[in-house]
């Protein structure tokens, strides 16, 4: 599974440019779903188990499990005389995680973030304050244009039981997702593996994706936040305790019939997990859970330091354990 | 017919935070059962009650929608057994401490907010308040027995019992929004010996509180042709401004502004003045800040209007109503129902 975590994670799709990795996914999910599409958003959707049409029979669910595919990028705004690139941010950027990094653009340019001299070098530069050097001297040998769009650059790194990457948030989640429908030999469920685009910029994919598929119980797999670093934030979810399990983040509430479900489900399975409590952020269940009449909807969330910065890190063994809490999850019928 | 003063009680102290509706909707439920034709829950848990009108098919349908969800707390750590704190919904941390709660763990638990002394926290909190994030919830139990009891996620709802204030007021937490449930209590009641020719759905919203939920998903189930929320406004108290506070006990307020149709807001205005109910007009420029900006744009559009209860001290655990509020936005909700005639649609709109 770390091969196909480094592959996922070394592909750039910022919001709104998942060609890339859209592809990446397609090749892996295709031998392994009954159906696979793409709705006019770009949402990958991939169908496993009987179709049931409307009106599934009881014990038998419609469910979408949704891993957002987009990540967090840079969109250049104006190139200035000399040949640098001024930008503004896709999704969530922290001026301070972006100082001495590498970007690379879709379209296969490269280049580095540099920041002016601060008046005050105390404090963390604003975006403003920062600039793409691509090794330019003019607007004209700049192989960037106004509107180009480039992610972070930086190799996946694996420290053995803990795994770092940018883009982890979230295609870890892919990852897990894939593995999931790598590991699901039968379900009595219609399941869609939904690898949806543009959450970094509004769950804008999975409130498409929602509408189309039309689930009665719908799931992300997304990255949470952690407590266990050195005068970090206070959150009782650390790495390698297990996959969490979200009862609240600031976006949305949990159904609680979900976590009941997932938290049986873990015990059962005898895998270790965390109840999360999440205070800033929100995922693709937030759009599911609001879809047509009302879905139930909960989030399987992989602990992960560093978020949003170019190296996300996660515990191997709770991303293994998410697959397997997962699959296990789908495999069986949902009795209520 | 029941007393509403003991059901309004009753109502505030149903436990029903945003998402865990399950014990406020089964109260409502039993309360409206009678009074409706059909009753159910949606697959969120919003309470679908619908009254059949007489004119003939395909009838119009009107919803009214009462949030039902409350605010209140969330467990998120849990350190030598005191409960570290998030608020569901937007909780006013300025008085918990001192209050009375009651944590949800695996059996519902007493407890009470604690704030630590000045000296224990961080400098600058001698004078100011505390915020959430040093507030702590005390059980009494030991550390190990917390730890049994209590997991991070549960819930931590306000216990503090309503209290009836002299001059038919009542003070208690979740009066927002379920003074709205009992006059649209009222109103159900009221039509029982009133002919309609609408379809009514009665509806009670869950997760107004965490991003208006039920309104956005029960306005696409059922589809109606016009959508009226109740819900609570602010009411002159100590400190408040002119202008968008309305005076306690002189009548509901009939809202204006972006999330409202203002034919309808003139339809129902137009009524109240006929009928001598006393009423303010309210002006919500942009975001209502109700169910209201939910329904309006859902599915191809609803024309939306709403009728404030003014309350006192929203979103603490001691707001304050006036009951004759409560019954007058009842009575006007009833009247307007009453009245709608089967091509009322035909005279809200746009060009005239």
């Amino acid at each position: 599974m770390k091969s196909l975590i480094q592959k996922l994670t070394e592909t750039f799709s910022p919001s709104g440019y998942e060609n890339a990795i859209r592809e990446v996914i397609r090749r892996e999910v295709e031998p392994l779903a009954d159906e696979l599409r793409v709705d006019a958003l770009g949402n990958l959707i991939a169908r496993k188990g009987p179709s049931t049409g409307s009106g599934p029979a009881k014990g038998k669910k419609r469910l979408m499990l949704a891993a957002h595919m987009d990540e967090i990028g840079l969109i250049a705004t104006h190139i200035d005389e000399n040949g640098f690139v001024r930008f503004t941010g896709i999704g969530g950027i922290r001026p301070q995680a972006l100082t001495g990094g590498r970007v690379r653009f879709v379209n296969g340019a490269a280049g580095v973030i540099g920041i002016e001299r601060l008046s005050d070098p105390s404090k963390a530069p604003t975006l403003e304050q920062c600039f793409i050097d691509v090794g330019a001297t003019s607007p004209k040998d700049c192989p960037v244009k106004v509107g180009d769009v480039c992610g972070f650059d930086r190799p996946f790194l694996d420290l053995g039981r803990r795994l770092v990457a940018k883009a982890m948030d979230d295609r870890i989640g892919c990852a897990v997702l894939i593995e999931t429908l790598r590991a699901l030999e039968s379900t009595p469920h219609e399941v869609y593996f939904v690898f949806t685009t543009q959450e970094e910029v509004g769950l804008r994919g999975a409130h498409t994706a929602a509408f189309g598929v039309e689930p009665e119980i719908g799931l992300s797999v997304d990255v949470t936040g952690t407590g266990d670093t050195p005068k970090g934030s206070r959150m009782a979810v650390s790495l390698g305790k297990g996959p969490a399990i979200k009862v609240k983040d600031s976006g949305m509430l949990s159904d609680p019939r979900l976590v009941a479900w997932m938290c049986a489900g873990a015990e059962k399975a005898r895998l270790p997990y965390q109840r999360e409590v999440l205070e800033g952020g929100t995922t693709d269940a937030m759009a599911m859970q609001v879809s047509r009449a009302g879905v139930p909807a909960g989030c399987l969330s992989i602990p992960s330091r560093y978020i949003h910065s170019p190296s996300e890190m996660v515990d191997y063994e709770d991303v293994q354990n998410a697959v397997k809490l997962l699959t296990a999850l789908v495999s069986k019928p949902i009795e209520w | 017919m029941p007393e509403l003063i003991p059901f309004l009680k009753d109502l505030l102290s149903a436990p029903g935070l945003s998402i865990h509706e399950g014990p406020v909707a089964e109260l409502i439920r039993t309360r409206w059962a009678p009074l409706v034709d059909e009753i159910s829950l949606s697959r969120l848990g919003s309470l679908h009650a619908r009254r059949k009108g007489s004119a003939a098919e395909p009838r119009p349908s009107i919803l009214i929608a009462t949030h039902m969800d409350a605010i209140g707390l969330m467990v998120t750590r849990i350190e030598d057994g005191f409960l570290h704190l998030a608020q569901v919904g937007g909780v006013d941390a300025r008085v918990l401490p001192g209050q009375l709660v009651t944590v949800h763990g695996r059996q519902d638990l007493p407890g009470v907010v604690i704030q630590p002394s000045p000296r224990l926290l961080p400098p600058g909190f001698e004078e100011n308040p505390v915020p959430l994030e040093h507030l702590l919830v005390d059980t009494g139990l030991l550390p190990r027995r917390v730890n049994e009891l209590v997991r991070v996620g549960d819930l931590v709802s306000f216990a503090q019992p309503p209290l009836e204030l002299a001059g038919e007021t009542i003070a208690g937490h979740t009066l927002d929004n379920r003074a709205s449930v009992a006059a649209l209590t009222v109103c159900l009641e009221t039509l029982q010996n009133r002919p309609h020719a609408w379809d009514v759905w009665a509806v009670a919203t869950v997760a107004e509180e965490v991003g208006l939920i039920g309104a956005y998903t029960s306005t696409f189930q059922l589809r109606p042709t016009l959508v009226i929320v109740l819900d609570v406004t602010f009411a002159k108290g100590p400190g408040a401004n002119e202008w968008n506070t309305f005076p306690l006990g002189k009548g509901p307020t009939l809202v204006m502004g972006a999330n409202m149709h203002p034919a309808l807001h003139k339809a129902l205005k137009d009524l109240a003045d006929k009928l001598e109910i006393p009423y303010a007009v309210e002006y919500a420029p942009t975001h209502s800040g109700t169910d209201a900006s939910a329904t309006q744009v859902t599915a191809e559009g609803i024309p939306s209007a709403v009728i404030g209860i003014p309350l006192r001290y929203m979103h603490t655990p001691v707001e304050v109503v006036a009951v004759k509020d409560i019954r007058r936005a009842g009575r006007l909700l009833a009247e307007f129902i009453a009245g709608l005639t089967p091509d009322f649609m035909d005279k809200i709109t746009w060009d005239d």
